[in-house]
């Protein structure tokens, strides 16, 4: 959990509240860089399609039992090629 | 129609009764009504329906088109009844009884209980106001009985599910009372039954209610689980986790979505809020103190146990009327609203009424707050897929107030669109009715 430390916890939170919560950093994060967050399974299941289906590339690494670690980045949309 | 001369009245009304008679088992759109109906409400509601005659169905006023199917029900109960009553709101109701196929139901009970008449508006549009209520298999007159003949009406063959949106505590509102009583009407058309209980609605199945000047609801809820299983239909009963969680319902959770309470009575059920929108994405009736359903012109959808297809899923409008941080209203309506967005129902979130004030001005929390800043929230949902937010023009210029110029998000509308949004199919729905939610 050491490399794990500096990445918010969400873990507590309820499901709308999550997504809120999620969304402040998305919005206020450059295209270029990523927001980390820690969720339990039933959470990563709430964030996983959604965010997948609207234009973010989402990584799950399974960090403990029932907690995994999720980074979102805008994809690239190829706009500059 | 408010301008109307007032020698054309009498006419008026005996068109608007041939239409309410013609019409009397088509009944496409209704409102049921509970809480304080204030003129500023029902001005709007007014206001939409003109829209709806004069803009979408002018032939109806002309008197001359052929019979049309689409009557609006005014189902009237608790504290809503006074404005039958009251002259600044019975002016209103008289402009909206001259529209053709409008009708009021009362419930009986709740008007004589707090000894209301409605003889005068009775007298004017007597079978457009009607103040007695069908018998129930108790054999006496019931309300909800009446409310649920003309939920069957939205489904067909039969619903096969009939819904309660709850948001009040019992014994300090008397919704609960009408919670309970809604849904042993639905079970006595054989209708399943399904109670979603949200912010303070949760406090309807605490544990060991006992109070001695009031009609048990924990208990009466109880019972309907107890008849709905022994009649061999569903009953199905949510609380929110979040809303249980925060008031101490929540004593053991799995962390997969299944909470165990200590503190519920055996049927309710507390779920993550996605599984009770999960049911709002069927096309079943879902009632409730303050809501309304707006039948959009498409063929009636079978009932079907298979998950809906977005497309099919009835949007939800959810109107924002009261002050923002005060109560959880606001919050827990954009919360709502989210989470039926999120889960693929088109929703529209208009802040009206006292609502506007979610928008106006620059709100600041401190730091160490541990609400969400209503405005912060709104600017990061805006531009979600499903969600679309608005704020209603007349409520702002009635307080002299304007929308805080960065939350462009928020689109201004006034009554012709409003109007618009009730009325007008949504582009790419093929749910049968759309679902108006007060908070």
């Amino acid at each position: 959990m050491g490399e794990n430390q500096d990445i918010p916890d969400f873990s507590d939170l309820t499901c709308t509240n999550l997504m809120i919560r999620l969304k402040m950093p998305l919005k206020k994060t450059p295209p270029d860089s990523a927001v980390e967050i820690i969720v339990r399974r039933d959470q990563r299941d709430t964030i996983e399609g959604p965010f997948s289906r609207t234009g973010y590339d989402v990584k799950i690494h399974r960090i403990d039992t029932n907690l995994f670690r999720i980074r979102l980045q805008k994809q690239d949309t190829g706009a500059d090629n | 129609m408010a301008g109307c001369p007032r020698k054309e009245s009498a006419h008026h009304r005996n068109t608007a009764r041939y239409y309410f008679k013609k019409c009397m088992f088509m009944t496409t759109h209704f409102f049921l009504l509970g809480s304080p109906l204030t003129q500023e409400r029902l001005s709007w509601i007014e206001e939409s329906l003109k829209f709806f005659f004069v803009k979408m169905y002018p032939e109806m006023l002309r008197h001359h088109g052929k019979p049309h199917d689409n009557v609006f029900t005014f189902l009237i109960n608790g504290d809503a009844l006074y404005s039958l009553h009251e002259p600044e709101t019975q002016k209103i109701w008289e402009i909206i009884l001259l529209l053709p196929s409008v009708r009021i139901i009362c419930d009986r009970q709740e008007l004589d209980l707090r000894g209301i008449s409605v003889e005068q508006l009775k007298m004017k549009y007597p079978d457009q106001v009607i103040d007695h209520n069908s018998m129930s298999l108790n054999g006496q007159t019931s309300f909800w009985r009446d409310v649920v003949k003309i939920a069957r009406q939205h489904e067909q063959p039969v619903p096969s599910t009939i819904g309660y949106f709850h948001l009040e505590s019992p014994y300090m509102h008397r919704s609960s009372l009408s919670a309970v009583q809604c849904l042993a009407a639905a079970l006595e058309v054989q209708a399943g039954i399904e109670l979603y209980a949200y912010m303070d609605g949760i406090h309807i199945g605490h544990l060991g209610q006992s109070p001695t000047e009031y009609d048990n609801i924990g208990k009466g809820l109880e019972d309907l689980a107890e008849l709905a299983a022994k009649r061999n239909l569903h009953c199905h009963m949510f609380a929110c986790t979040r809303c249980a969680a925060a008031r101490g319902y929540s004593t053991w959770d799995d962390g997969q979505g299944i909470v165990i309470s200590t503190c519920t009575i055996k049927p309710f059920k507390i779920r993550n809020l996605n599984e009770m929108i999960a049911r709002f994405g069927r096309n079943h009736l879902i009632l409730g103190e303050n809501v309304a359903s707006i039948q959009l012109k498409r063929k009636a959808q079978p009932i079907t146990l298979a998950e809906p297809d977005k497309g099919h899923m009835p949007p939800v409008t959810i109107f924002i009327t009261r002050f923002p941080y005060g109560t959880e209203y606001a919050f827990g309506a954009l919360s709502f609203a989210i989470a039926c967005a999120h889960n693929g129902i088109l929703t529209r979130v208009i802040f009206i009424e006292e609502g506007v004030y979610s928008v106006a001005g620059t709100h600041q929390l401190s730091r160490d707050a541990q609400c969400f800043n209503l405005q912060e929230v709104i600017d990061v949902i805006a531009g979600s897929e499903n969600l679309h937010l608005y704020v209603f023009q007349p409520s702002l210029q009635r307080r002299g107030i304007s929308k805080n110029k960065k939350m462009t998000a928020v689109l201004d509308i006034g009554v012709a669109e409003l109007g618009q949004l009730f009325f007008n199919p949504p582009q790419g729905i093929q749910a049968n009715h759309q679902r108006i939610l007060f908070f």
